[in-house]
């Protein structure tokens, strides 16, 4: 985002330089009887033109996604038992009833547990194999793509592929597991197994996205850098932790605050591993909020938690842009 | 300095640092592959080179279960969604960047922070929503749905395209007596075209891939696009895993070979933004 605000006041300059160009009278003129004359005026800016272009995507995006979170907000001071019932106002009931509930906060570590374990893991090995795809290498053009493979497959392929190779009774990991005296173990039965095995599968599916951006900005240290570590006496990792990394830290914060967003939201993954289960071991609260919803016909309560995890993940996005700002760095 | 001794070293350990590489990201969707066309007597053969092929699983998801209407409503869906995309996005974003339009910067970041809605804040009121006005479980909603994700996207990555662009050239071609509409035509489009391939692919992608939406919006079974159509095959059939090997292949196809054809704007999307 750094690289983004950058661009933005550059583009600004852009603007005002062109609006400098521009006759402060060509503003005033009436707009319709110059796009009558078939652009006659040159440098012309019509305000009625832009307008036009901006509304459709203006009118669906209000739509299908800002009408909708007012209007899941709404819902949760309702109390309502089916999608066709005449819901009734019931204030904040909804919200102590939720919070006040153990099985929430339970979610919500969960979730958070996750978010952070995945992008952690994310981070360290997405570096780790961009460092290798850094290197030259005869093929490394090939390598590159394939190394995004993961990343470009659906979610529900990477599960069931993953679900296969894990299979208690006929997957190949187990097979080999057994190969070397192992008994076989059942990747999804136990709780601390269900998260390895989930979070394995998450940074195995979504690494590739930190690896690509992570390799983008290594081409940008410069090289000089470099020289001046190794003359410095600096070894590889010296260089990584005093050259790479700093400079590379404001891209480094931006991959983070996405990725922990992206994962504290992410409900299929979960869904597709386990349900949720052994026993609601794996349940976080976009789970919670699903099943409050479709399973219990709860809707007060399921937009409830969806309103509150999204009130959460706001609340640590500002803490972290407060701790991290990005708009001051280069 | 011992550099001559230490290169070869070095190589043969980046050579094995790479080989790993490799079998991590791909053994696994190699062994998808090769599960799908196993015979079915070997199914649970753990040998990593089949001496043998059999296309009984395509043939058993082909036939005896509704694969084929997911996957017509998977290619339905995802091209009126990227269409709708494309055609919504690429003149909001070049209104946003050219046009001064009070309030620009608050579209675009109104883009961005709607692209880090939970699906579930989105999902459940727009289905409590149709299915109050009746209009619930229909591909056309799935289709509007798709866009509360991928216009945000396609916005954010048409902008950061476009803001790039030296709009001079089009200034110039006004001087030269082209219409408005004329140097959009002949001069931004095909300078943005790879922005909006950028955008098509990742629309592509989220259409093609999405499951929670599918999972909430749709519940007939005809109606049902792939990923929710295959995990529901997994539930009802009692599926062995080479059918459901099959059908991730199938699904993953259209995908790996967009990648393959179109892998450098799928690359440059990346980096203009696209998150998810």
């Amino acid at each position: 985002m750094s690289e983004t605000v950058q661009q933005t006041s550059a583009a600004r300059a852009h603007n005002s330089r062109i609006s400098g160009l521009e006759p402060a009278a060509a503003e005033a003129a009436p707009p319709a009887s110059r796009r009558a004359s078939g652009g006659g005026s040159v440098l012309h800016r019509d305000r009625r033109f832009f307008i036009l272009l901006l509304l459709p995507g203006v009118v669906v995006s209000v739509a299908t996604i800002f009408l909708p979170v007012l209007y899941a907000i709404g819902l949760s001071f309702y109390q309502a038992n089916s999608f066709i019932d005449t819901p009734v106002f019931v204030g904040l009931d909804n919200y102590v009833r939720v919070l006040s509930d153990p099985g929430y906060w339970h979610a919500f570590f969960n979730g958070l547990i996750y978010a952070v374990a995945t992008v952690v893991l994310q981070v360290v090995v997405g570096i780790a194999i961009a460092l290798i795809l850094h290197q030259p290498f005869r093929g490394r053009t090939i390598v590159r793509g394939l190394a995004l493979t993961p990343y470009i497959l659906p979610t529900v392929v990477a599960v069931f592929i993953w679900k296969w190779l894990l299979d208690p009774n006929y997957g190949l990991i187990n097979a080999a597991a057994a190969f070397f005296g192992y008994p076989n173990i059942d990747w999804l039965g136990s709780p601390l197994l269900a998260w390895s095995s989930i979070i394995f599968v998450s940074v195995w599916h979504w690494t590739p996205f930190v690896t690509i951006t992570f390799l983008a900005a290594l081409q940008t240290v410069p090289e000089e850098l470099y020289e001046a570590a190794k003359l410095d006496g600096a070894g590889p990792l010296q260089q990584l932790f005093f050259v790479t990394l700093p400079v590379l830290r404001p891209v480094l914060l931006v991959i983070i605050l996405l990725r922990t967003i992206f994962m504290f939201n992410k409900f299929d993954i979960i869904w597709l591993m386990t349900s949720g289960g052994p026993l609601n071991a794996t349940e976080h609260l976009p789970l919670l909020a699903y099943n409050k919803t479709f399973m219990e016909f709860d809707i007060g309560g399921g937009t409830a938690i969806a309103t509150t995890s999204f009130i959460f993940l706001t609340a640590g996005m500002y803490v972290y842009l407060k701790l991290f700002p990005l708009e001051d760095r280069e | 300095m011992s550099l001559r001794k230490f290169l070869p070293v070095r190589s043969g350990v980046i050579a094995s640092l790479v080989a790993g590489l490799v079998i991590y990201t791909l053994f696994p969707v190699y062994w998808m592959v090769v599960s799908s066309v196993r015979e079915k007597a070997k199914l649970f053969s753990t040998e990593i080179f089949p001496d043998a092929f059999s296309f009984e699983s395509y043939r058993t998801i082909l036939t005896l279960t509704d694969f084929p209407t997911y996957y017509l409503n998977s290619i339905l869906v995802t091209i009126a969604t990227t269409l709708m995309t494309i055609g919504l996005a690429t003149p909001m974003a070049y209104a946003l960047v050219r046009g001064k339009v009070p309030g620009a910067m608050l579209v675009v970041r109104a883009m961005l922070f709607a692209y880090m809605f939970p699906a579930m804040l989105l999902a459940i009121p727009i289905q409590v929503f149709l299915v109050h006005v009746g209009f619930d479980d229909s591909l056309i909603s799935l289709i509007f749905a798709y866009s509360s994700f991928t216009l945000p996207l396609g916005v954010w990555m048409m902008w950061s395209f476009l803001k790039r662009f030296p709009f001079e050239i089009e200034e110039a071609a006004w001087i030269d007596g082209c219409s408005r509409w004329k140097a959009i035509y002949l001069i931004i489009l095909p300078v943005t075209m790879p922005g909006v391939i950028s955008v098509a692919i990742f629309s592509f992608l989220l259409a093609w891939s999405d499951f929670v939406f599918s999972l909430i919006l749709i519940s007939r079974d005809e109606l049902k696009t792939l990923p929710y159509g295959l995990s529901s095959i997994v539930t009802a059939y009692d599926a062995d895993w080479g059918v459901i090997m099959a059908g991730s292949t199938m699904i993953s196809l259209p995908l790996l070979a967009l990648f393959i054809f179109l892998g450098r704007y799928f690359v440059a999307g990346l980096s203009a933004g696209a998150v998810k």
